[in-house]
């Protein structure tokens, strides 16, 4: 630890990430009323916490550190990294909490459960505050499991419906795969270098498979081609919970990874991650296209956009994706909260159900728009500035590639926010717009939530608006952001990008437009596009044929080889030792006690008969040596 | 003084339970809880009494107890031996923890109390003489002792194949006691104890004057067949018999590597007979498959107890015997070890996964969890033996708890089935509670115990210079699989809406699913927070281990 710490900056750090601890304890005794004011309070307190940090935050980073484990010579340690990166993550987590806790109270006012709800919402803000102060491997993926936790949790939060616990199991479990990867490159880590901190500005780069191996967990975490399909799922937990975790954070965290390990990647393996990036964004973009399901467009549009932030770290610009992170945070939560306020006036998530609810809705629709402008990249909003500059960075990459087909990734990249923009027309064309469809509830009963929820939608939209982020509403280079985050670099600029893309989303928005009423047509749903599409690609159908079954069937057989061969074996030898002494003892009486009887048999004829020679008559005497005479001779001679 | 009481007084209640007449039947279980109670408090005493910086055995008691003479053949001692270091010490706290659940959880035994508590006394005293003796001999003597009340504990109060069961666990571990006698009678014609046999050459006149130089020169003699055969003692301490300075230069298993037996060097093969000896008990595949009848049939405290306790002898013994007493055997095989602790951890989970029975799955679970200390062990790292130590502690809180849980249903209704509930949350919400954190921490979510000790085997392994990575990589699957058994059977029996095959069977009008009873709080909370704070302070563990795991690392150094 540098002696020039201000002593105030370990104590604030470790207030900041007790408290959520304490809160999930707290909040799981607390009462059904007092439970959102005291999570409120502790967020609120935390986000004026991580203020007061970013403020007196040297610009260095800092390291802290405890000794966690020690084995003679061999530590780990309780480590936590505080730099520009942390202050950030740390004020957008509790905002983004702060503002879904708040909505929470009055979207889930009649819940019963309520209290535990906030207190997994402590748990999951407690643990994602984990990940970001984390300056070492293992405190990192000891967070993001219990990341996993909270998002167990708060996915199956309705635990007597059976899809809810399926989707929360489903999630634990395709992001243990991940995890499973993320441990293997940590032990890599600790192989190449004897120790798991993280690596610092400047590191060199490790060989391609421990950075292909971290990037594992931010496969699973973030949703990346192949684990992605657990996070669709994952919309059967409560809807404020989607915004928050399965949108604006927590699935963020595999970005935030990939940017703290971004130094000791080798150039293949971000062309890997490159890759892998943009196949989820075009998969995810596909996918939203033709869901009936409001929050499955939405969940869509997340893989997407998480693909294209870390094909923006595979193609070295780590500082833009962070910046898409922090757009897409803002709009999409705004996104999740807005199709809240939907789903809880018309009670319905399918699209095909809405319609019209833009006079019933004013608020709410005009929050949607902004948005839904902003996540389709329109210009003057936030992530039309953030996707440009992944979208610039991957055609400055591309042009340093030996190979030409680079150029496909940022083409690819390039087509997806094409069919962001093509998705969410769409969607707001079938929520706001025609007649409404909703038959079980009448359009009069439909109507706008309280202040509590329109509040932080509100907020939220306010917050997509790019000015905030850059004077320039073309281009992000002189903002604030990279003054902090890349001071030094220039930003790519590519002076034919803003037009072709801004061209390209206006072409998707017209082709959505025109799909606004597809899906009412019967028989649409049979077309295999649209089946390609609402079953994303039957990820799910193919894991379910080659890997779920075998596994299970495996299992079985091996259970089965284990009673019968294993077991059987053992009993075998079991059975095999008492017949072996059934058969001794049978050989026994019959063997071994018959040679004896038989010999005391044979002696007793034998006696009997040498008895009956000494009969006493001197007849058979001179027979006998006759006979015995005759014989002796016929052998002599 | 500690380690005696801790062998004896146990062993003094089951005969005072034995002997007080059935009419004060009411006193047993009391009498049982005071035990246990003491056992904690002593064993706590030697945790706190414990010098974590010193190398080699403390808390040493030593007695003579056999000495015959035997002409040619020398001088037979057999002492009472009792000591405790890195590697005991953990196990001992984890014994005394777990039996006083044992106790507690035993409460509801109601037939036959006078035998069940007098065996399960005398379960306690062997055990905690198995941890603590230091000659082979006394450890056989306790290890061997063990087996018999464990039997009656299964044959008389267990479920409907107990006797199956019983036999069945007997027989085997019986088979794997043979192994280990033949290799404790080899080794006892092996060594020698160098400082009474300076008493007995006349060196020295009492064993306290023996100084390191004395040691030196009767070894020194030893090599050169400079001493006289019938003045040579022999010796079952484990102290000399892991030296390989006492051995007899052409002695069955002397470290020259003669005779050969079966196409072996005979201490290979006696290092394989000890290791199945203990590998039957912790228990490794193709080994294991008494375990799961033992945990089905047994009754929950027995149960408790078996994973808990009983199964670290297979692994300590590993660390004391197998591996302690015939370096040359661990290093020459650990790639093949290592692989039958990933065997054991990948079929284990997959079988945990085809299970119907709670208590099978949690048995099979054992078996999976039990290759991470084979795979620790086997790894020959600081990292790897640490954290094998670690997990069986680990293991032994978490299994406690997950068969306490399994004994909860059963209590009920006398039915384990996976596929007899769906949505226990509803009726027993503080019991789903604990069993999603007795699931979870067996996960190996971070936090928990669990965590540490998988983080450290794999760690080791994945670090060791004896081992390909590819084990490592393939035991992490491990994880995976625990996680979709625990998750799925989490699933499927307290989420989702309530249903029961016992819904209808009430007592009195009351549903027969009622939640915890204080008295199962009482057991699993603690439990549950011991798992917890060993997860978040991994040095309350390491802090004992690390010293001794270092020195007794250095005999693979050398080579």
């Amino acid at each position: 630890m540098p002696d020039d710490v201000p002593p105030i900056l370990p104590l604030l750090t470790a207030a900041i990430l007790l408290t959520p601890f304490a809160g999930f304890l707290v909040l799981l005794r607390a009462g059904h009323r007092s439970a959102g004011r005291i999570a409120v309070l502790l967020t609120g307190l935390g986000l004026v916490a991580s203020v007061v940090l970013a403020m007196s935050m040297p610009v260095q980073s800092i390291a802290l550190r405890i000794n966690w484990v020690a084995l003679q010579h061999i530590t780990f340690d309780v480590g936590f990294r505080l730099d520009t990166l942390t202050a950030l993550m740390l004020m957008l987590v509790h905002g983004v909490a702060l503002l879904v806790q708040l909505y929470s109270i009055s979207y889930l006012h009649d819940e019963p459960r309520l209290p535990r709800y906030f207190s997994y919402l402590q748990l999951f803000v407690g643990a994602m505050l984990g990940i970001v102060l984390a300056g070492d491997l293992i405190i990192m993926y000891a967070f993001w499991e219990l990341v996993g936790l909270a998002s167990y949790l708060l996915i199956g939060f309705y635990t007597e419906r059976p899809s809810a616990v399926r989707a929360a199991k489903k999630a634990f479990l395709m992001n243990r795969i991940g995890d499973v990867g993320f441990l293997i490159g940590i032990f890599l880590t600790y192989f190449y270098t004897n120790a798991t901190e993280l690596p610092t500005e400047g590191a060199s780069a490790l060989p391609t498979v421990v950075g292909l191996c971290l990037f594992m967990g931010c496969v699973g975490k973030s949703a990346q081609f192949p684990l992605l399909t657990w996070l669709p799922d994952a919309m059967e937990g409560p809807t404020p919970v989607s915004a928050l975790l399965h949108a604006a954070t927590m699935v963020a965290a595999g970005i935030f990874l990939l940017l703290r390990i971004y130094p000791i990647l080798s150039p293949d393996a971000l062309s890997i991650i490159a890759l892998v990036g943009t196949i989820t964004a075009m998969w995810g973009g596909y996918s939203a296209v033709f869901q009936h399901d409001i929050k499955k467009v939405l969940a869509f549009s997340t893989v997407s956009q998480l693909g294209l932030m870390v094909a923006g770290v595979g193609t070295g610009n780590p500082t833009g994706a962070l910046f898409h992170l922090l757009t897409h945070a803002f709009f999409k939560a705004g996104l999740f909260l807005s199709a809240g306020a939907v789903i809880h006036g018309v009670e319905t998530q399918d699209m095909r159900h809405m319609g019209g609810l833009r006079k019933t809705l004013p608020g709410t629709f005009v929050a949607y728009t902004v948005c839904a402008a902003a996540l389709a990249g329109l210009p003057l909003l936030s992530g039309f500035l953030s996707k440009e500059v992944i979208l610039a960075g991957a055609f400055q990459w591309a042009d340093v590639q030996d190979n030409g087909l680079a150029y496909a990734i940022p083409a690819l990249l390039l087509l997806s926010s094409g069919l962001t923009a093509l998705y969410m027309v769409r969607q707001w064309q079938m929520v706001f717009f025609g007649p409404y469809r909703n038959h079980a509830l009448p359009l009069q009963q439909v109507h706008e939530p309280d202040a509590l929820m329109r509040i932080p939608v509100g907020l939220l939209a306010l917050l997509s608006i790019g000015f905030w982020f850059s004077l320039n509403p073309f281009h992000a280079q002189d903002s604030w952001f990279f003054d902090v985050f890349a001071p030094a670099t220039e930003t790519a600029e590519v002076s034919w990008l803003a037009p072709v893309s801004i061209a390209l989303v206006a072409l998707g928005g017209y082709v959505g437009f025109l799909l606004r009423n597809h899906d009412n047509n019967a028989g649409a749903m049979t077309r295999s596009y649209v089946r390609l599409s609402v079953e994303y690609g039957f990820l799910d159908a193919i894991y379910q044929f080659i890997i779920i079954k075998p596994i299970r069937q495996l299992a079985t057989l091996l259970y089965r080889t284990d009673q019968r061969v294993v077991d059987g074996a053992v009993n075998g030898l079991g059975v095999g030792s008492v017949v072996t002494a059934h058969l001794t003892n049978l050989l026994d009486r019959w063997g071994v006690d018959g040679v004896v009887n038989g010999a005391a048999w044979v002696a007793g004829r034998l006696g009997r008969l040498a008895r009956s020679v000494q009969n006493g008559r001197v007849q058979s005497y001179i027979t006998a040596a006759v006979v015995g005479l005759l014989l002796m001779l016929w052998w002599l001679l | 003084m500690v380690l005696t009481l801790l062998i004896f007084i146990p062993i003094a209640g089951s005969l005072l339970v034995a002997l007080l007449p059935d009419q004060r039947a009411a006193l047993f279980k009391w009498i049982a809880l005071g035990v246990a109670i003491l056992e904690l408090v002593l064993s706590g005493l030697a945790y706190i009494s414990f010098n974590t910086k010193q190398v080699g055995y403390q808390l040493l008691e030593q007695a003579d107890w056999i000495t015959v003479p035997l002409g040619n053949l020398g001088i037979a001692s057999i002492d009472y031996v009792v000591g405790v270091d890195g590697i005991s010490l953990p196990l001992v706290v984890l014994s005394a923890v777990v039996l006083l659940a044992g106790v507690i959880s035993s409460w509801t035994i109601d037939h036959r109390q006078k035998a069940y508590f007098a065996l399960y006394l005398l379960l306690t005293g062997t055990v905690m003489g198995c941890f603590v003796a230091l000659d082979f001999f006394l450890f056989f003597l306790f290890f061997e002792f063990m087996l018999l009340p464990m039997y009656f504990l299964i044959g008389l109060w267990g479920g409907p194949r107990r006797e199956y069961a019983s036999i069945k666990f007997f027989l085997y571990t019986l088979l794997g006691s043979l192994l280990i006698l033949l290799v404790m009678i080899g080794l006892y014609l092996s060594v020698i104890d160098p400082i009474s046999t300076a008493v007995a050459v006349g060196f020295i006149s009492d064993p306290s004057e023996a100084t390191a130089d004395v040691v030196r020169l009767i070894q020194n003699q030893l090599r050169y067949y400079q001493l006289n055969p019938a003045m040579v003692v022999h010796t079952f301490d484990i102290r000399y018999l892991a030296d390989g300075g006492n051995y007899l230069p052409n002695a069955f298993l002397s470290l020259t590597g003669e005779p050969i037996v079966l196409g072996l060097p005979a201490r290979l093969l006696a290092f394989w007979a000890v290791f199945i000896g203990f590998a039957i008990k912790l228990p490794i595949v193709p080994l294991h498959t008494w375990l799961p009848d033992a945990h089905v049939e047994a009754p929950t405290p027995v149960s408790v107890v078996l994973a808990g306790v009983l199964l670290k002898i297979g692994g300590y013994g590993f660390l004391r015997i197998a591996w302690g007493l015939f370096p040359d055997g661990g290093a020459e095989f650990a790639r093949t070890l290592a692989g039958l602790g990933t065997l054991s951890i990948v079929y284990g989970g997959l079988n945990a996964l085809a299970q119907y029975d709670v208590k099978k799955m949690i048995a099979y679970s054992s078996v999976s969890h039990m290759g991470f200390v084979l795979l620790g062990v086997a790894s020959l790292t600081a990292e790897g033996i640490n954290g094998a130590i670690y997990q069986m502690v680990s293991h032994g809180v978490l299994s406690a708890m997950l068969f306490l849980i399994a004994g909860v249903v059963y209590d009920r209704t006398h039915d384990r089935r996976i596929d007899s509930y769906r949505g226990l949350m509803q009726p027993m919400p503080q019991y789903a509670t604990l069993t999603a954190v007795a699931f979870f921490g067996s996960l190996g979510l971070p936090g928990f115990s669990g965590f540490v000790g998988e983080l450290f085997t794999l760690m080791g392994s994945f670090q060791s210079l004896w081992l390909p990575g590819w084990y490592t990589a393939v035991s992490t699957l491990g994880i995976v699989l625990a996680a979709a058994y625990f998750l799925w059977t989490l699933q499927r029996m307290f989420f989702g809406p309530f249903w029961s095959r016992h819904e209808t069977s009430t007592q009195n009008g009351v549903s027969v699913l009622t939640d915890l009873t204080a008295r199962e709080k009482l057991l699993l909370i603690p439990l549950g927070i011991l798992a917890l704070v060993l997860g978040l302070f991994p040095n309350l563990i390491f802090n004992l281990t690390s010293t001794t795991v270092a020195q007794w690392l250095e005999k693979f150094m050398v080579q």
